[in-house]
C-alpha cells in the first residue's frame, strides 16, 4: 500500500531531521573557538544537500506525474470495455448505480453532488482508502478503478458536508467471479 | 528625529503594552482552542460524550480560532521587531486588535449561540445548506467576523508595507529582490525581519482581498439563493485565501527566530544571497501552491494540479535549506546557554522543517489520492503550526516575559509541550497512513488507539502551553520596562 509506504519513508525523514536538531541542540552549550572552518564545511554539505534534493525532486515528481489519477477521454468515449457506475452525493448519503462489481473489472464512477461538495472515499474490505475524488455541484468527477479483491467495499464521505458527515457512507459488493 | 521616532512620539500607545495586549489575547485564546481540540480528540476516543452536532461547531470554532490566533501572534512577532527597522502605527496595531476581537465575538457567536458548523473553510455553498441545524444569520455573523479580522490584518499589512516603503523605497527593495538576483551588495540587503514582514504584507494582502471575495459572494448567496456561482472558483478562492494566510502566519513568527537566537548565540543571522533568494522564492511559492489543495478535484485543470505538486515540492528547500539550515549553523557548539524561550524558538524552526515533509508527501498525487482528508492531513499542519508557529510564539512570549518571571517551570512547560505535541501529531500521521477520515465527530471501534493515543498526547501538550502562558500573564505584573 502507498500509505504504508509514505509512512515509513516520512518517519525515517523527521525522526533523522529531528535527530540533527537534537544533536545540534545538545552540542550547543560547547562553544567552538573556531567557528570559521566549521560553518565554511556546513556550507559545502548545504551545496550538496540542495544537489540531492534536485535529484530526489526531480525523481519522485517524475515518477509521480506518470501515475496521475486524472482521465483525459473517459473510457465511453474510446469504446473500451469498462463499467460505468453514477455516483451522486446529497446530505447525507450516496448513491451509486450499479453498486455490485466483479473482481477484475475496471470500473468509471462518474460522481457528482446534488448539493454541498462531498468527498467520494473509496475503502476496500480493510477499511483501506483506495481511491478518491471530490463530488461537486455542477460537475461530474470521473474515477476510474480496478477492482482486485472480493468483498464489500465503503464508499465513504472525504468532504467535511455537515452534521451528517460521519454517517454518509454506502457499500459496494465485488463478487469473485 | 528619524522617521521611526517621528512615528513612534506620534503615537500616545505604549508599543509594548500593545504586543503585551496581543500576546495577553492569543495566551488566553490559544488555550481555550487547545482545549476545544483535546475535547474533539476525547470525544473522538469515546472518553467521552459530545453530541456530533456540538462536535462540528467545536470544530468549527476550534479551526476559525486557531487560524486567528496564529494569525495575531505571527503579527504580534513581526510588529514588535519589524518597528525596529521602519517607522509603523501604533494605533493601526491596536486597531487590528480591535477589530480581531469584534471578530471573534462575532464568530463565537455564530457558533455557539447560531449553531453555525460550515467548517472554518465555509466551503461554498454549505453555509447555505445547514440541513436546518443553522440559520443564514448564524452562518452570516461568522462569514462578517471573518471579514471583519480581514479588514484588521490588511490594514495592518499595509501600514507596514507603507514603512518598509518610506526606509527601502518599495517592497522589491524590502525583499531583497536585488540582493538576490546579484544586482546589489549583499551587505545592503534588507534585515531578515524586514524581508518576512515584506513578503507577509505581499501575500497576505492579495490572500485577504481573494478571501473578502469570496465571502462577499457567499453572504449574498445567504439571504438571495436564487444567486449562485461557480462551486470550483468558489474552492480555488477559499483555498488560495485560506492557505495563503496560514502560511504567512509562519513566515510572520519565524522572524522571531532571526531576532531571538542571536541574542542567544552571539552570532548574527547570516543574510546573503541565497537567504534573499529564498525569500523572494518563497514569497513566489506562497501564492501559487494552493492547487495542493485541489488535487482531488479532477475537473481542474490538470496542468494546474501538476504545477501544485511540483510547487509543493519546490517550496519545501527555502525552509529546509535556507531556514533550518540557518537555525542548525547558528546554534551549532554557540556556547549559548539553553532555557525556556531558546528551546522554544528552536523547536519552532524544527517543527516547520520536520512538518514539511508529511506535508510534501501529501502534495503529491497518487499519495493524495489515498491520504487527502484523512487524518494525515491535521497530522501534518500540526506539526508545523502546534511544534513550529505556536512554538516560534511561545518562545517570543517566554522571551518577552524576561528572566524574572517565576522560572523553574518554565522547562517543565517546554518539554510537556514537546513530548504530548510530538504524541499528537504522530497519533494522526498513523491513523492518516490508516485511512481514518477527518473530521468525523463518531470514530469506528478499529480507530479509536490513535485517538486515545492523540488525547493523551494534547493534554501533555495542553499543560506545557497552560504553564508557558500562565508564566507570560503573570509577568505582566512587572513594569513595561522590564520587558527586551
Amino acid at each position: 500500500m502507498i500509505q504504508d509506504v509514505v509512512w515509513d519513508v516520512s518517519i525515517a525523514l523527521m525522526g533523522s531531521l529531528a535527530a540533527v536538531f537534537a544533536g545540534v541542540a545538545a552540542g550547543a552549550e560547547v562553544p567552538l573557538t573556531n567557528y570559521g572552518p566549521a560553518i565554511a564545511s556546513a556550507y559545502r554539505l548545504r551545496t550538496w544537500l540542495f544537489a540531492l534534493a534536485v535529484v530526489v525532486l526531480v525523481g519522485v515528481n517524475y515518477r509521480a506525474l506518470g501515475a496521475l489519477p486524472y482521465i483525459a477521454n473517459p473510457a465511453e468515449q474510446l469504446g473500451l470495455a469498462v463499467k460505468r457506475a453514477d455516483a451522486s452525493g446529497q446530505q447525507w448519503s450516496w448513491t451509486v448505480q450499479p453498486n455490485s462489481f466483479v473482481v477484475g473489472q475496471t470500473v468509471e464512477f462518474y460522481v457528482t453532488s446534488k448539493d454541498v461538495n462531498h468527498g467520494f472515499g473509496l475503502y476496500d474490505p480493510h477499511m483501506h482508502l483506495v481511491a478518491q475524488t471530490q463530488a461537486m455541484p455542477g460537475f461530474t468527477n470521473v474515477l476510474r478503478y480496478t477492482f482486485t479483491e472480493a468483498g464489500t467495499y465503503q464508499v465513504l464521505c472525504l468532504e467535511y458536508c455537515g452534521l451528517g458527515h460521519h454517517l454518509m457512507n454506502t457499500q459496494i459488493n465485488v463478487a469473485a467471479h | 528625529m528619524t522617521g521611526i521616532e517621528a512615528v513612534g512620539s506620534r503615537s500616545r500607545i505604549n508599543a509594548t503594552a500593545a504586543v503585551r495586549a496581543y500576546l495577553a489575547t492569543c495566551g488566553i485564546v490559544l488555550l481555550l482552542m487547545m482545549l476545544l481540540g483535546l475535547t474533539m480528540r476525547l470525544a473522538q476516543a469515546q472518553w467521552i460524550d459530545v453530541e456530533p452536532n456540538l462536535f462540528y461547531v467545536v470544530m468549527t470554532m476550534h479551526g476559525a480560532g486557531m487560524v486567528g490566533i496564529a494569525g495575531l501572534g505571527g503579527a504580534a512577532v513581526m510588529w514588535h521587531f519589524v518597528r525596529r527597522y521602519v517607522p509603523v502605527s501604533t494605533a493601526i496595531f491596536v486597531a487590528n486588535l480591535v477589530f480581531f476581537l469584534i471578530g471573534a465575538a462575532l464568530i463565537l457567536g455564530a457558533g455557539f449561540i447560531g449553531g453555525f458548523a460550515g467548517a472554518w473553510t465555509f466551503l461554498y455553498p454549505l453555509p447555505g445548506h445547514s440541513g436546518g441545524l443553522w440559520s443564514a444569520n448564524g452562518a452570516a455573523a461568522y462569514m462578517a467576523g471573518l471579514l471583519v479580522i480581514g479588514v484588521g490584518f490588511l490594514l495592518l499589512h499595509l501600514d507596514i508595507a507603507r514603512g518598509i516603503i518610506s526606509i527601502y523605497g518599495g517592497l522589491g527593495a524590502g525583499l531583497g529582490v536585488k540582493q538576490a538576483f546579484g544586482f546589489a551588495p549583499e551587505k545592503d540587503g534588507p534585515p531578515p525581519a524586514v524581508a518576512a514582514a515584506t513578503m507577509a504584507a505581499i501575500s497576505n494582502v492579495i490572500g485577504i482581498v481573494v478571501g473578502a471575495v469570496v465571502l462577499i459572494l457567499s453572504l449574498v448567496n445567504l439571504y438571495a439563493p436564487s444567486f449562485t456561482f461557480n462551486t470550483l472558483a468558489a474552492k480555488n478562492l477559499i483555498y488560495y485565501f485560506g492557505h495563503t494566510f496560514i502560511n504567512v502566519t509562519i513566515y510572520m513568527a519565524v522572524i522571531a527566530v532571526y531576532e531571538i537566537l542571536p541574542v542567544y548565540t552571539h552570532r548574527a543571522w547570516k543574510t546573503n544571497r541565497v537567504f534573499y533568494l529564498a525569500w523572494v522564492l518563497s514569497t513566489l511559492m506562497v501564492l501559487t501552491v494552493y492547487p495542493h489543495h485541489l488535487l482531488m478535484d479532477f475537473a481542474m485543470p490538470t496542468s494546474i494540479l501538476v504545477a501544485g505538486q511540483i510547487i509543493s515540492w519546490l517550496s519545501g528547500l527555502p525552509v529546509l535549506l535556507v531556514t533550518a539550515f540557518g537555525a542548525l549553523t547558528n546554534v551549532y557548539r554557540s556556547g549559548l546557554k539553553w532555557d525556556a524561550a531558546a528551546g522554544l524558538v528552536f523547536m519552532g524552526v524544527a517543527g516547520w522543517a520536520i512538518g514539511i515533509i508529511p506535508a510534501v508527501a501529501d502534495g503529491t498525487i497518487p499519495v493524495n489520492s489515498v491520504m487527502h482528508n484523512t487524518q494525515w492531513v491535521p497530522g501534518h499542519f500540526h506539526t508545523y503550526l502546534l511544534l513550529g508557529m505556536m512554538a516560534m510564539m511561545l518562545g517570543f512570549m517566554t522571551y518577552l516575559a524576561g528572566p524574572k518571571s517565576p522560572s523553574h517551570l518554565a522547562p517543565a512547560g517546554v518539554w510537556l509541550y514537546l513530548i504530548g505535541g510530538t504524541t499528537f501529531v504522530l497519533a494522526f500521521l498513523a491513523a492518516g497512513s490508516a485511512s481514518v477520515p477527518r473530521r468525523y465527530a463518531v470514530h469506528l471501534p478499529a480507530w479509536l488507539a490513535y485517538d486515545r493515543a492523540g488525547s493523551i498526547g494534547a493534554s501533555l501538550a495542553v499543560a506545557g502551553a497552560l504553564i508557558l502562558i500562565v508564566r507570560f500573564l503573570v509577568s505582566l505584573r512587572s513594569p513595561i520596562d522590564a520587558t527586551p
